[in-house]
């Protein structure tokens, strides 16, 4: 059981980690948080299965497409809708969760629900370790999730366009100053955390079904995971996804499952009271030195 | 080379900058003395084109209304209404007061985020370059850059707008809360920028002792308005500058 609790825990862990880095790579660039976040989890979702099983398109170029399509859903929601309103958080906020709600319910309007919307697993099948059973698909899951933070990381510091992306972050307009577009950057940040969103659905949705409110619940954790570690902190990201991950697991196992999805809502309002700039937030290393 | 005509800039109703008019010349060093709230950042602003980029973000959020009246002419062509990274692009680039640099960078990886509209092989000559400009440099290659000094920081930023590789560098206070002595290794550095690498510079400054000697010419500038012009020599002669600005 204990042993169980903690390997689910941990690929539970790398499910937050996967759903909330997106998220925060947008906050911490362009400094917008992305409401429509969920919505594009759901529509890259139901888009791979349109192309999949509506158009007969192969499975990976299904999931190309979806990919790139997120993020041109990304690019478009920052260059029409945020930049009109960009400064105001408010009107951020209510702008691309109006969005994500309209995308979201719209799928639910054209009749998207039923058990018959499911992606399919890269490797069927499953293993031991001890005596617990975990199926390839969540150990593809956990890989997958690695593999993403150290490219995430590699990109950031050895690319042209990721570099931008790291000085936009720490001040604007010095970032100015050597030619880099604000708002093209900031676009860049929105349409590159929609294809991380992409790509965290056809990874985690072949666990289950694809359904709307799958939306909600991903928004959620994604919140709670930037919220406890910081917004803009990978490094909080990280520590965060791994507390909630296997606090979340603890409480399904030990106590009742469907006390799960409290658990992120306590350790936002935890976190808000206790610590609101969350535990890792951004540049805390150097206010403690100085 | 850069051309001020009649620039005016207004912040909602106040004025920053008034009726400003001046000239840079191919190959001079050229200063804008004034105190604080003279309107000196403005002026660097305006003439790096932050301040569209300002304007346009006001705009959105419903902000300050920033009004520019007047004329910028860089080899005779009219950049009054262009933005920040097309300037750049022309050749025109700031080094923000108060040293500027991306403090979770290191060193190089803030040279290397200045060079973003260059080609990489340059990028990594213009490093090269800026740590035989600054040598204290070289040995803080891998430091985060918010960990180190003023002076150092100062001497990152503007190794950041040469990486940038300007034909006009524009430096915005670059002696401010420095020690005297890297006040004088940054104007040796500014003399050497003109003698071996052929840049023009203007840079604003409030201290002008240290300034007025490298200077050609000289503008003083006092709430937002053009009070003096001359030559270095001129102005380090006037008994008005010696009275505000050399206490004498």
């Amino acid at each position: 059981m204990l042993l169980g609790t903690l390997i689910y825990g941990f690929v539970n862990s790398t499910i937050l980690a996967l759903v909330a880095m997106g998220f925060n790579l947008t906050f911490g660039i362009s400094g917008v948080a992305n409401f429509a976040y969920g919505a594009t989890y759901i529509f890259s979702g139901f888009l791979v299965w349109i192309l999949l099983n509506s158009l007969g398109v192969p499975y990976f170029f299904s999931v190309v497409i979806a990919v790139i399509c997120a993020a041109l859903l990304g690019f478009l929601i920052y260059y029409v809708v945020i930049l009109r309103v960009k400064g105001l958080a408010l009107s951020e906020v209510m702008a691309t969760f109006g969005l994500g709600l309209a995308i979201m319910e719209l799928f639910r309007y054209f009749d998207f629900v039923g058990f018959r919307y499911t992606l399919p697993v890269f490797f069927d099948g499953s293993i031991s370790i001890g005596d617990v059973y975990i199926d390839y698909q969540r150990l593809a899951i956990a890989l997958i999730a690695m593999a993403l933070t150290l490219f995430i990381y590699l990109f950031t510091h050895h690319t042209r366009i990721g570099l931008a992306f790291r000085a936009i972050a720490q001040d604007e307009r010095t970032a100015l100053t050597f030619g880099i577009n604000s708002d093209r950057i900031g676009a860049l940040s929105m349409a590159f955390g929609s294809a991380l969103a992409a790509v965290a659905a056809i990874v985690i949705l072949p666990l289950g079904t694809i359904a709307v409110e799958g939306g909600y619940d991903v928004l959620i954790n994604a919140l709670a995971v930037c919220i406890v570690g910081g917004l803009g902190s990978t490094m909080g990201i990280l520590v965060a996804s791994v507390m909630i991950g296997f606090a979340q697991t603890f409480t399904a196992n030990y106590l009742e499952p469907h006390w799960m999805m409290l658990v992120s809502l306590i350790a936002i309002a935890v976190v808000l009271v206790v610590k609101p700039s969350g535990l890792f937030s951004h540049q805390k290393e150097l206010e403690e030195r100085i | 080379m850069l051309k001020v005509n009649n620039l005016m800039v207004f912040f909602e109703n106040a004025l920053a900058l008034n009726d400003f008019s001046m000239e840079v010349k191919e190959g001079q060093i050229v200063g804008v003395i004034g105190s604080n709230s003279a309107g000196k950042t403005t002026l660097m602003n305006t003439l790096s084109g932050l301040i569209v980029d300002m304007r346009i973000k006001e705009i959105r959020r419903g902000g300050e209304r920033i009004t520019l009246y007047g004329k910028i002419l860089f080899r005779d062509e009219d950049i009054t209404a262009t933005g920040p990274s097309e300037r750049v692009r022309k050749g025109i680039v700031l080094c923000r007061e108060r040293h500027p640099i991306f403090p979770e960078s290191d060193v190089f990886e803030n040279l290397k985020i200045a060079g973003y509209l260059q080609k990489r092989s340059m990028v990594l000559e213009m490093i090269q370059y800026v740590f035989e400009l600054f040598p204290a440099l070289a040995q803080l290659k891998s430091r985060k850059a918010g960990f180190m000094s003023g002076g150092e920081q100062q001497m990152l930023a503007i190794g950041m707008a040469l990486v940038a590789r300007p034909t006009l560098l524009l430096l915005d206070e670059p002696l401010l809360g420095l020690s005297p002595m890297m006040q004088n290794l940054l104007v040796d550095a500014v003399k050497s920028l003109r003698a071996k690498a052929g840049i023009t510079v203007l840079l604003s400054e409030q201290f002008a002792r240290p300034v007025l000697p490298i200077i050609d010419f000289g503008y003083i500038l006092e709430n937002g308005m053009l009070t003096l012009t001359g030559t270095g020599e001129e102005l380090m002669e006037n008994p008005e500058v010696k009275a505000a600005y050399f206490g004498v």
